[in-house]
């Protein structure tokens, strides 16, 4: 009697044990949320949404305090979207060629070099881009002489997000059925044709994941960013100048500003994560709209 | 065979790292100037640019934004195009320091004050203040050799000479409260810190608030002494005297493989002033040798 007692508190308190677990990063992210719709709105508030989002000028500490940050908006998405573009390049074609084009031997290999790229921090691809990509872009391709800017960053952070995209497409490629490929072979279709007319489009939707993925590492990444990015909140007008991403402009004024400033720094927050929550969104719409598909196939059957 | 590729393909990768590396271009003219400047908050930037007749302004478009000591020498020992600046004390041999109006940031210059981009780091006070004998001794402390060697140490410029060890005066206690200028603060700590390790029985409390802070509190007598980084205004606190602590050199520092020597503070001026319009300076061949 006594034992079975003490069995039913023990699973009692289990229970809520993993509950708590469970509860526990629900948790986290209510308290993140509210920490920075607490303390952001009131400034954006204050300002004004169309002063604070479609301002071009940052200067808080000047004579004529400013504080628009459209053109760290701006940055960040040119950024995202050409270190996407570069890393799905790459990344896409990697995975096409460890998937049937590469001697089977080197796969593994090969997979796990670039499963290694991802362990590496951040902070590493920031020094490497700051001493060696910096410096090049500098040297040999930037026509003003400057190494900073959009170029560098992306090109950076292309090589960041690589694994993400190689891994993700790489499965789902492996996902799509092998008759398919085999069928397209029998009906007379070179190797190349039938992987990208039959194999990329049939795993279209997990690739779209993989790069949705990256849009979202890319968004979010500070410390590899703020040592190419060169760091001046002005409107981009080339590849190669010095600009500042969302991301950066936090962290650059985090340790220095007191205030207002800070709170303008709270709301550049806000405005990242309302635009991380998008795509999030947009990633579980995808995810839906993809099993939807498959319900659909199988409810034919 | 393929294994042999591997081999040649992978040096290939790692020399070319290396050279990439190793090797950083070499100084153009007619190349834009990599402008180096220091984020907004820092003191070294609103120092700096208060010199150079800049305060208030924002930065130039295409600024490098630097955000600590380090990293600005790091940027201009690496890229051949860059001008920034650095507190004197922290510069190392792997950039060239420029002179400024032909005259080089030394301790004797910054001392005369020949050299211009310096500033002076001041306590403002009550004459009144200094009648007490605690406020007396602190202040005869701040002139005396014991604190002229915390100074030096911590790389600012001693503006005294022939100063005499401070004389310990037994059963000397007290509280001496100070407040004001951030730049100033940690060579302020050290040396209260030094005082009550003297004279054991008396409390130093430094406080912070920037200069504005320290004129106020002075002129209303909330502390007994205020801290200014800036050259002393009698129009700020009209009852107060000051005492200079120590300078602090702000040096103009280019990568060694800069030509240039020398810069004019005009051309300075021209080259960090977002207002500059037609006259502002991008490329180095518009700075006058």
């Amino acid at each position: 009697m006594k034992s079975s007692t003490f069995i039913n508190l023990k699973e009692k308190g289990m229970r809520f044990v993993f509950l708590f677990c469970a509860i526990f990063s629900i948790l986290a992210l209510a308290t993140i949320t509210v920490f920075l719709f607490i303390s952001g709105t009131p400034f954006i508030a204050k300002t004004g949404f169309f002063e604070f989002v479609f301002v071009m000028k940052w200067a808080p500490l000047a004579d004529e305090i400013a504080y628009g940050i459209f053109p760290m908006i701006v940055t960040t998405l040119y950024v995202t979207a050409l270190s996407v573009i570069i890393g799905v390049g790459i990344g896409l074609l990697t995975a096409i060629a460890l998937y049937k084009f590469c001697p089977k031997k080197l796969v593994n290999p090969i997979r796990q070099m670039i499963n290694l790229l991802a362990g590496i921090p951040s902070v590493i691809f920031g020094l490497f881009g700051m001493t060696v990509i910096v410096p090049f872009v500098r040297d040999y391709i930037s026509p003003n002489g400057v190494g900073y800017g959009i170029f560098s960053a992306s090109l950076v952070l292309g090589i960041m997000i690589l694994p993400t995209i190689v891994s993700v497409s790489l499965d789902s490629l492996n996902s799509v059925p092998s008759s398919y490929y085999e069928g397209a072979l029998a009906l007379g279709a070179t190797k190349e044709q039938a992987t990208f007319k039959i194999l990329v489009p049939s795993a279209k939707s997990g690739i779209l994941a993989g790069v949705v993925l990256a849009i979202g590492r890319a968004i979010g990444e500070t410390m590899a960013v703020i040592m190419v990015i060169g760091g001046s909140p002005e409107m981009p007008n080339s590849l190669f100048q010095s600009v500042r991403t969302l991301t950066a402009n936090i962290a650059m004024g985090a340790m220095e500003l007191r205030g207002d400033a800070l709170s303008a720094l709270i709301a550049t927050g806000v405005v990242l994560f309302v635009f991380t929550l998008l795509l999030n969104i947009s990633f579980s719409l995808l995810k839906r709209e993809k099993n939807d598909k498959i319900k659909k196939k199988e409810s034919k059957k | 065979m393929k294994k042999l590729i591997a081999l040649i393909l992978l040096t290939v990768v790692l020399c070319s790292a290396f050279i990439l590396t190793s090797c950083g271009g070499s100084f153009d003219e007619a190349k834009i100037i990599s402008v180096v400047t220091r984020e907004d908050g820092s003191g070294t930037k609103s120092a700096f640019m208060e010199i150079i007749g800049l305060k208030g302004k924002s930065d130039i478009s295409g600024v490098i934004v630097a955000s600590n000591t380090a990293s600005v020498l790091q940027e201009v020992e690496s890229n051949p195009l860059a001008i920034g600046y650095d507190s004197l004390g922290y510069v190392t041999s792997d950039v060239k320091i420029l002179s400024v109006d032909g005259v080089m940031p030394t301790i004797a210059t910054i001392k005369d004050g020949s050299y211009k981009i310096s500033r002076p780091l001041n306590i403002v006070y009550q004459e009144n203040r200094v009648a007490s004998e605690v406020n007396a001794a602190f202040l005869a402390f701040l002139q005396s050799s014991d604190a002229q060697s915390i100074i030096s140490e911590n790389g600012y410029v001693s503006t005294r000479e022939n100063t005499v060890p401070y004389t310990v005066i037994p059963s000397l206690s007290g509280e001496i409260t100070i407040s004001g200028s951030t730049s100033l603060k940690p060579l302020m700590e050290k040396l209260a810190t030094k005082f009550e390790e003297i004279q054991s029985s008396v409390s130093v409390s430094v406080a912070g608030g920037g200069s504005g802070t320290g004129y106020n509190d002075a002129e209303n007598g909330v502390t007994d002494f205020g801290m200014i980084s800036e050259a002393f205004n009698s129009e700020k606190s009209p009852n107060c005297t000051y005492y200079e602590v120590a300078k602090d050199g702000i040096a103009i520092i280019v990568n060694n493989k800069n030509t240039y020597n020398n810069i004019s503070s005009e051309d300075l001026k021209k080259i960090y002033d977002v207002d500059a319009g037609e006259k502002a300076i991008t490329v180095w061949a518009q700075v006058t040798k």
